[in-house]
């Protein structure tokens, strides 16, 4: 332990820490744009400057160490009176238009801009022009006359995604950001550069110009992209702002998904595939009960179900590694005992997306599979077990290696069969029920509901009590 | 380009291998001397032939002013224009190229054999006003110099 | 008695930068007794008393900065700063070109000292005929033995390589020409760690100026007491003034620091052009503060004594500047230049240059208003001391010592929409 001041007031530091982290650690906030926990130290914005008592320059608490009995001032007037002018360079060339940024509301520029800067420029020139709607990306857009070159971006690809597909060309106030242009960015990790961006210069294009970010609010979600399971934000409308006269769907509606800072599963980042939570969910759904492919009642799908169940010699279910493990010990309390249990994987890795990799990516391209192995073990099923009727609970299910046995299928999405299942129960996505996911390494991740289920779609542990009962 | 990596290899020779990184500047004013400019293909290959990124190189080649980006003529005329020049007549002298090549500064003449391009202290300031015609420096230039420099190069 | 000379010590002829000539003035003796009968030890203790000072412009003791490497790293390596950029300054490419070999051996007793086997000499990528003389002369010194393996049969080797620039004033910053030399644009570093620590591929790396080298054969050969006591007390030793502008006779002189500024200008280099009267001085290379004519009166060539005139010896490059001169559009070449020469990394350089240039510039067309001036002066104090290296303070000082010492002219400039003196730059 480093005991240091900051502002008067006796802090304590660790061995290594510098001064904005020990002060950010204890509440003393000292603006930055640059800086990121989880990035190498850039030390170029400039706006971390204090004082250090016996030294005649501020220096850049980024990349200040900390020092036993060191004295900082975080307010003094010439601090001040540098963060004030650090604002002005910065605010130099970028064009005011929070009106029509999609950044505004959550942006470290025009938080600082009220907090730290002086009201008006004090310059008189034309500001620069460079080039907007840059494309970085089919995912990203960038804005250069907003850029503030931090570099967090491009260090984001060269320290952590490892792509190295981003730089900053040119010098001086002629500086841009640019990818290489015979090179498109197709970074799997691209989209936390968004959210990097301490300013709405690059921009994900799924989102641009869909809401303004005070009317959202995001809701603890997990992202059923892989065994990873990191743990995101899911962005919906908050309901002070319901619109009542442009039609319900907007209220229904995931308007983005980003990273929730998770330091056991996936600290500050998720990838591309977490970005696109949101399109996966929002597949076409499956709404209508059928019995033997003709519309039901919830009532006459799950009598039918029952009846089939009774009168199956040899029955079998095939579990989701989609379902959480509240659903999985609901199926376990209920069904488990009465039938032969095999885990199945939904879904196996598409044609261009990455298998895995060494950051967050895993080869397992479902959330639960660790958790279905737990309670049932890894019997994987095949068409020659002899069953009579299987019991399908998952989505991505083709039926024709079901052969002759009975199909009951609880499912979220619609998918295209051959043949009709005996039973059809449409059952509710991750975004529509709270519960757990166990991921790769063990680690349990919990998330919240986003919306209501639709009207028809039944709880999968609701099914199963009332199919047990 | 097999004849470029050899000169490549050459080159990289004269370094310590641990300092692979170290060759993209000299590597790039090779490619420099064989193509007269150079473009975001040719930092790719560097790049790939020494193992490091591509926008590594391509930063380097957009940041240093020696690496032309454009093509330029067969003579590049780079007349300084810094202070002590200045004070020496250096806007007479660019003035006098501009009109003798019938062209502004960055531009090159439609024969092709001249581009004409303003540059920072070039070191001569004890003998102003300079400037080097592809590498080679002239300097205490005056009109007459300059038309005898040109007519040499004709 | 005659002033001893570390540079100016031998006639020029066609072939007197040759190593059989440089050999012939006692060249290479110094490597000799170093190698044989000194510690490395001893030659940094020779330096160290020697006051020897960085040649480069900042004036660091060079015995200093070469105490703060840890000789014992598996690796420490040694970066000649000949990346020579700073307007007005033409010295190093007099060495390069008149006495290459002199660099060499100062290298080579620098590597002795610091324990370097790989010394890399940055060199401006515009240099011509520095750069080909330097070349043979190592061409010349590796065929002897002098460079490479096994130097002069001892126990020492070393290889010196020849690194060019490509066109960026930064890079003569150390923390930038290291960056450069690892093979990326040359952004500067902040600091710590410092070069000493964690340099070239984070190996303890020195740099020191081509000037400042190539002095240590000198220092070896005489003794540090002997260097020590040339020239000022705190600033030792001859130095290298390169006087241009509105002089009779610009050019290269060596001088004993102490030297008199106003000597060197009207004695030296035959006073000012067309016998006008002195303007003003810039003292030691362009980023330095400008004196007025009239403040140069007892100012001697030592650190000491510029820096108590308002400026710095910097560089040692002296520019002259004439009456009749126009400083509004003079100073405009310089924040051109700096604005030019800005890496674009921190925030308060990349767009304080580009405005400063802005400023001066719309004031140069005759569009200047009231307040440009109380402007600009915000924007220099906005940048110096807040940017990761010294180019915003180098950028920053002209334009605050310009408008300072010269305020008259350009607020005609900017009431009258014109210059005081009809723009004159050439006199």
């Amino acid at each position: 332990m480093i005991e240091l001041k900051i502002d008067n007031r006796t802090v304590e530091a660790n061995e290594g820490e510098t001064v904005l982290q020990a002060a950010l650690r204890h509440g003393i906030e000292i603006p930055h744009f640059c800086y990121h926990p989880c990035l190498s130290i850039a030390g170029n914005c400039r706006i971390c400057l204090v004082k250090v008592t016996g030294r005649p320059k501020l220096m850049p608490s980024c990349n200040l160490a900390v020092t036993p009995g060191m004295e900082i001032e975080t307010d003094s007037d010439d601090v001040i009176a540098a963060r004030q002018a650090v604002m002005q360079f910065i605010t130099l060339n970028h064009p005011g238009e929070c009106g029509i940024c999609d950044k505004a509301g959550e942006c470290r520029l025009q938080d600082y801009h009220v907090r730290y800067g002086e009201p008006e420029s004090i310059s008189l020139e034309p500001k620069n022009k460079k080039p907007k709607f840059y494309d970085i990306s089919p995912r990203i857009l960038l804005d250069s006359e907003r850029c503030i070159l931090c570099s967090r971006c491009v260090r984001f690809t060269k320290e952590v995604s490892g792509s190295h597909q981003l730089g900053i060309v040119e010098r001086g106030n002629h500086s841009r950001l640019e990818r290489l242009e015979s090179q498109p960015m197709d970074d799997p990790y691209s989209d936390n550069i968004i959210g990097l961006c301490p300013v709405g210069a690059l921009l994900s294009r799924d989102f641009l110009y869909q809401s303004r970010v005070w009317y959202l609010e995001p809701i603890r979600s997990v992202c059923t992209g892989c065994s990873r399971c990191c743990s995101v934000k899911v962005w919906r409308r908050n309901r002070h702002w319901h619109l009542r006269s442009l039609g319900e769907e907007m209220n229904r509606k995931v308007y983005r998904v980003t990273p929730q800072e998770n330091r056991e599963i996936n600290g500050p980042w998720i990838c591309n595939k977490g970005f696109d939570l949101h399109k996966f969910m929002g597949r076409k759904r499956l709404l209508q009960p059928m019995i033997g492919g003709s519309v039901a009642t919830v009532d006459e799908a799950l009598s039918e179900a029952k009846k089939l169940l009774a009168a199956a010699k040899s029955p079998a279910a095939l579990v989701s590694a989609h379902a959480s493990n509240e659903e999985l010990a609901a199926f376990k309390e209920t069904l488990g005992s009465r039938m032969t249990v095999y885990s199945r994987e939904d879904y196996k890795a598409e044609e261009g997306e990455v298998v895995e990799d060494n950051i967050l990516i895993r080869e397992n391209k479902n959330p639960n599979s660790h958790g279905v192995h737990a309670m049932f073990g890894d019997l994987p099923w095949s068409v020659d077990s002899g069953h009579d009727l299987v019991l399908v609970w998952g989505d991505n299910v083709d039926y024709t290696p079901m052969g002759n046995a009975k199909v009951i299928h609880l499912a979220s999405f619609e998918m295209p069969q051959e043949r009709h299942a005996d039973v059809l129960i449409p059952i509710s996505t991750t975004f529509e029920r709270s519960g757990s996911f166990t991921n790769f390494e063990g680690k349990v991740n919990r998330f919240t509901k986003v919306f209501d289920k639709p009207g028809l779609v039944q709880q999968a542990g609701d099914v199963f009590g009332r199919l047990g009962a | 380009m097999s004849c470029l990596t050899d000169k490549f290899d050459r080159l990289r020779a004269t370094y310590p291998p641990e300092m692979n990184s170290s060759l993209v500047l000299p590597l790039l004013h090779l490619m420099l001397r064989e193509k007269g400019h150079l473009t975001e293909s040719d930092a790719i290959f560097i790049a790939d032939y020494l193992g490091v990124p591509a926008m590594q190189v391509k930063e380097a080649l957009t940041w240093y002013t020696m690496l032309h980006r454009k093509p330029v003529g067969k003579h590049v005329i780079k007349v300084c224009r810094n202070i002590a020049c200045s004070l020496m007549g250096a806007e007479r002298i660019i003035d006098y190229l501009k009109q003798k090549l019938g062209i502004e500064a960055g531009e090159t003449t439609p024969d092709g054999r001249f581009t004409l391009l303003l540059v920072e202290c070039l070191a001569s300031c004890g003998t102003a006003p300079a400037m080097q015609v592809s590498d080679t420096y002239h300097e205490n230039l005056d009109e007459a110099r300059i038309d005898h420099i040109l007519k040499e190069l004709s | 008695m005659t002033e001893p000379r570390v540079f100016f010590n031998f006639g020029i002829t066609d072939d007197s930068h040759t190593l059989s000539a440089y050999r012939g003035r006692g060249g290479y003796q110094a490597l000799e007794k170093a190698l044989r009968t000194m510690q490395p030890l001893d030659v940094e203790k020779e330096v160290t008393t020697s006051g020897l000072r960085g040649r480069g412009g900042a004036g660091f003791p060079t015995g200093s900065k070469w105490s703060f490497v840890d000789k014992k790293s598996p690796v420490v390596y040694l970066c000649c700063n000949a990346d020579e950029g700073e307007p007005g300054t033409f010295k190093d490419r007099w060495i390069f070109e008149h006495n290459s070999h002199q660099l060499v051996e100062g290298v080579l007793l620098a590597a002795y000292a610091l324990n370097v086997r790989h010394a890399f000499i940055y060199i401006r990528g515009e240099f011509d005929l520095s750069y080909r003389r330097l070349l043979l002369a190592l061409e010349e010194a590796r065929e002897a033995g002098l460079v490479g393996e096994r130097i002069l049969g001892t126990e020492f080797s070393c290889d010196i390589i020849v690194h060019q620039g490509g066109g960026a004033y930064v890079c003569g910053e150390e923390s930038s020409l290291l960056t450069s030399l690892e093979g990326f644009k040359g952004y500067p570093k902040n600091k710590p760690p410092f070069p000493a620590v964690k340099g070239l591929y984070q190996a303890p790396t020195v740099i020191n100026n081509v000037e400042t080298l190539a002095t240590i054969p000198w220092i070896i050969t005489h003794g540090g007491g002997a260097y020590a006591g040339i020239g000022a007390q705190n600033n030792t030793g001859t130095k290298l003034f390169g006087i241009s502008g509105h002089v009779n006779k610009p050019g290269i002189h060596e001088r004993p620091t102490g030297y008199p500024l106003k000597k060197i200008i009207f004695e030296d280099c035959g006073g000012i052009l067309g016998g006008k009267a002195l303007k003003a001085v810039i003292p030691g290379g362009s980023s330095t503060p400008v004196l007025k004519g009239f403040e140069i009166e007892n100012v001697t060539l030592d650190a000491e004594s510029v820096i108590k005139a308002g400026s710095m010896l910097g560089s040692g490059g002296i520019i002259v500047i004439a009456e009749g001169t126009c400083m509004v559009r003079l100073l405009q070449v310089l924040t051109r230049f700096y604005a030019h020469e800005s890496c674009g990394q921190c925030t308060p350089c990349r767009e304080g240059t580009a405005w400063m240039d802005k400023v001066i510039g719309r004031i140069v067309a005759g569009q200047g208003v009231k307040g440009d001036l109380e402007r600009l002066e915000a924007v220099t104090s906005g940048i110096m001391g807040n940017t990761v290296c010294a180019l915003g303070d180098a950028a920053s000082m002209p334009v605050a010592s310009f408008i300072k010492k010269f305020r008259d002219e350009f607020e005609y400039y900017i009431e009258h929409g014109r210059s005081m003196f009809d723009g004159r730059l050439e006199i």
